[in-house]
């Protein structure tokens, strides 16, 4: 072990220098980045010492987390504002969602999938109630999560609210699995009531496992104003907007004009202020990983066994 | 006194000068007696920093001498401070009355972490706010009569002798932060110099031992509690936004009296503004108090009280302080079972369950609210 | 039929549209003069709505008065005056109780019987508490409108 040495460095002219001072004859060399793999190893060929040159495993061993957690489980993530920031109420709550979590099974889901959810009402006969719908909207973080599902019911709309880890909720079904080209399909409610028009008896969807969740292209149709919001302002790419006329639309010309904010996507500070860091995303959900690990088989067991049951006998 | 001794100096000189003339003093004659006097354990607390040319050995040896007088640092219930349990007091507690009604305990210091939502096993949502107990310990004992003896302070501030005073402090941290005078404070308790000092007026029959912990078992679940502190600053505010006044509409003539607040007394013999009348100025900043909250869990692993409700005085991370609450139909009528506080030693304090929640709260690991159906409950009846 | 109704409601949006003004109501609370739209089978709400004069608020019967779901209202409707309850809000709701794109009422006597015979659009299951409280206090029996609804969400 005495001739071998081990580097983690940066930049290969540093190595270089380093290995010419040591004058070892073996010399083992571990990075942190890929691609310097081979340009140090090309580099270090002519030199008498002999040089092994692999990567560091051990960056990659310590992210265990997926990737794609703050998609699925975006209410994890604490609000970024500092003024409401405090790490102990954090993981309290976290520890809250998880056991909540432990009792139903919360699955992945987006704007623009159609969920069924099955809840307690005191108010209802049976005691309990069924809506299906789209969901038009997600809000907030931590235990205040919730989203909004929207449906046609007899020509008219209608549209829930429902908390995430409400006891109330017994049962939350995707149907249909698919993401929207916007984060908020609130222009629904100005849309034709064929957009958002789901039967309550539908049958869930399947989708491969591991497949990427698909995104949904569809365009909708706008009535004509008055509309809930000023649509040709905010300009949703899932909506398609009926020409204006007269003083409106000269309106929305000037406005659009005189406030639209071109460079606010490269405001870097903004976007700082609006998101939590990488690593603290790393470190929330590495917390939390295993018991989000364990349900997840958990769920994808119990959907195993329901197809398995399920095939019926045809003729 | 200032004032009362330049008149006599005036005096003095005058009299030097021709015993007829006298000059003219034209401020009060004696001062106003100060509203709340200082605590007798007052001490300048902040210490002026300057660059003390410590080489980094010296440095690190001062650091190792704190942590073998105090303890080692630690983080315990998930706050960074010392573990003191080294270099704690080990007397016996002071002998302790049995509770009758009307006596005081001891309160609380504890830091406000945050508020979220929390659902009653009927299904209703209840805003809970989270108040952690951060390593609180008892100071200092103040009897009855030597407290009494050292206020002298108005008569409406007097208590006839009837409450003693406990100094608690809370937050331990690295006494080079802080005077002489101030970490002296702590030298009897054995506790290591606190960020935070608060005193709670309590019985004698209540005293503690100075250097006993505090934890939030202190409080039961069910309880009522009273929670003061310092509420947000909002700075100079008009009249709408301090006292919710309506102010005055946008139109109909009106000219620049839009959020102003109007008249402000009447005229001939009540012709002055009187005293308390609401006017703009300066908004948030003071001593304010939630009565009667109700504690509906407490989190044993890291020491949080949730209190029902979302308005307790200050910001995210403000101090507040906790009592038994004073309010006549809420206070306690039956002994409570930390007294004069919770021991964890005499009371096996390591078979605690982690959350204590009240018998109305829905337990987040529990199963999904069920209603019963209006027949079926007929029917077990 | 309804979707005769529903046509006539977005023909009357344009119609406003095109006329200039605006029309929404400040957070879509139901308060005097507030726009309703009748949704039970009745003569005379079925002749209104199909004419494109939709009833109007004219007293709340609570405290605050903003009318919300399961509040007994006073509408004036084709000249005359009636009473209805409210058994849907477009204003935003608390999580679990449903928000509706309309504000849906259901005219009433003074016994608290519906004048309709049945009702075309769903209603909240919260009605069914709501309206069983004031039967009690009042001494008019409301709960006769739950009788003719179709669907509850």
């Amino acid at each position: 072990m005495s001739n071998l040495v081990l580097f983690q460095l940066r930049k290969s002219t540093v190595a270089l220098s380093a290995i010419s001072k040591l004058n070892k004859t073996h010399i083992e060399i571990q990075f942190n980045f890929k691609y310097l793999v081979g340009q140090l190893s090309q580099r270090l060929q002519s030199t008498s010492s002999q040089v092994v040159v692999r990567e560091n495993t051990k960056r990659e061993q310590k992210r265990v987390v997926p990737p794609n957690y703050r998609h699925i489980y975006p209410e994890f993530l604490p609000d970024p504002n500092m003024e409401f920031r405090n790490s102990v109420r954090e993981k309290l709550e976290r520890t809250d969602m998880i056991n909540r979590r432990s009792r139903i099974e919360i699955p992945e889901f987006y704007v623009g999938s159609i969920l069924a959810v099955t809840s307690s009402d005191e108010h209802a006969v049976g005691k309990t109630t069924k809506f299906v719908g789209i969901c038009i909207k997600r809000e907030f973080c931590g235990l205040r999560a919730n989203f909004t599902l929207r449906n046609v019911v007899d020509n008219l709309g209608v549209e829930i609210k429902y908390e995430m880890y409400d006891p109330r909720l017994q049962r939350v079904q995707v149907l249909r699995l698919e993401k929207r080209l916007d984060s908020e399909l609130l222009y629904l409610r100005d849309a034709d009531p064929e957009f958002s028009t789901f039967p309550f008896d539908m049958d869930a969807e399947f989708l491969n496992e591991g497949a990427p969740v698909p995104v949904n292209p569809l365009k909708v149709n706008l009535r004509p104003p008055p509309w809930y919001a000023r649509w040709e302002r905010l300009q949703p790419k899932g909506a398609i907007i009926p020409e204006l006329r007269g003083r409106r639309k000269e309106k929305s010309e000037k406005w659009l004009e005189k406030f639209s904010e071109p460079w606010e996507k490269y405001d870097l500070m903004k976007q700082y202020r609006k998101t939590i860091p990488e690593e603290e995303q790393d470190s929330i959900y590495s917390d939390i990983y295993s018991e989000l690990h364990q349900m997840e088989i958990a769920s994808k067991k119990l959907k195993r066994k329901k197809a398995f049951v399920k095939p019926k006998k045809t003729g | 006194m200032n004032s009362f001794s330049s008149i006599k100096t005036l005096l003095s000189c005058s009299s030097l000068r021709s015993s007829t003339f006298l000059q003219q003093v034209r401020h009060k004659k004696y001062p106003l007696q100060p509203k709340i006097q200082n605590p007798i354990w007052f001490a300048k607390k902040e210490r002026a920093t300057f660059d003390e040319q410590l080489t980094k050995e010296n440095q690190a040896f001062v650091k190792e001498m704190v942590y073998a007088k105090y303890g080692p640092p630690a983080i315990i219930h998930g706050v960074e401070t010392l573990d003191l349990s080294r270099s704690l007091l080990k007397q016996e507690p002071v002998v302790s009355g049995e509770w009758t009604p009307g006596i005081r305990r001891t309160g609380l210091i504890a830091r406000k972490i945050g508020v979220y939502p929390m659902w009653m096993k009927d299904g209703k949502k209840v805003a809970t706010t989270l108040l952690q107990v951060v390593d609180n310990y008892v100071i200092k004992y103040i009897s009855p009569e030597e407290y009494q003896a050292s206020r002298k302070a108005p008569r409406r501030y007097k208590n006839e002798g009837k409450w003693g005073c406990l100094v608690v402090g809370a937050e331990c941290c690295d006494p080079q932060k802080f005077t002489k005078e101030y970490c002296g404070l702590f030298k009897d308790s054995g506790v290591a110099p606190t960020k935070i000092l608060s005193r709670f007026l309590v019985s004698p029959e209540a005293a503690i031992q100075p250097g006993t912990s505090l934890s939030p078992l202190h409080f039961k679940v069910g309880d009522h509690i009273d929670v003061f502190g310092i509420s947000k600053e909002r700075g100079f505010q008009g009249v709408m936004k301090r006292w919710g006044f309506k102010g005055m509409p946008a139109t109909h003539g009106v000219t620049k009296t839009h959020r102003r607040g109007g008249n402000i007394g009447q005229g001939g013999n009540k012709g002055r503004v009187f005293p308390g009348t609401k006017m703009p100025g300066w908004m948030g900043g003071r001593r304010r108090t939630l009565r009667g909250c109700q504690i509906l869990r407490i989190n044993t692993k890291f020491n949080v009280i949730f209190v029902k409700g979302q308005s307790v005085p200050g910001g995210q991370n403000s101090v507040v302080f906790l009592h038994d609450t004073l309010l006549p139909l809420k206070w306690r009528k039956t002994s409570p079972e930390a007294f004069p506080t919770y021991f964890p030693n005499l009371q096996e304090g390591d078979s605690l369950p982690v959350d204590i929640y009240h018998e109305s709260v829905h337990n987040f690991s529990d199963p999904s609210i069920m209603y019963e159906d209006e027949e079926v409950k007929d029917a077990k009846k | 039929m309804f979707c005769n109704g529903l046509r006539n409601l977005s023909e009357i949006g344009q119609k406003i549209a095109s006329r200039g003004f605006h029309t929404t109501a400040v957070n879509d609370q139901l308060h005097l003069l507030s726009r309703l739209r009748v949704v039970d089978n009745s003569e005379i709400g079925k002749r209104a709505m199909a004419e494109g004069k939709p009833p109007k608020i004219f007293h709340v019967y609570n405290k605050t008065g903003v009318g919300t779901i399961g509040d007994k209202v006073m509408v004036a409707i084709k000249g005359e005056k009636k009473k209805g309850i409210i058994v849907g809000c477009k204003q935003t709701q608390q999580a679990m109780v449903p928000k509706f794109d309309s504000n849906n009422v259901v005219l009433i006597d003074d016994n608290g019987s519906p004048l309709g015979t049945r009702i075309h659009v769903p209603i909240p299951n919260l009605l069914r508490t709501i309206l069983r409280k004031k039967t009690i206090a009042k001494g008019a029996d409301y709960t006769k409108l739950l009788a003719i609804a179709t669907k509850f969400v």
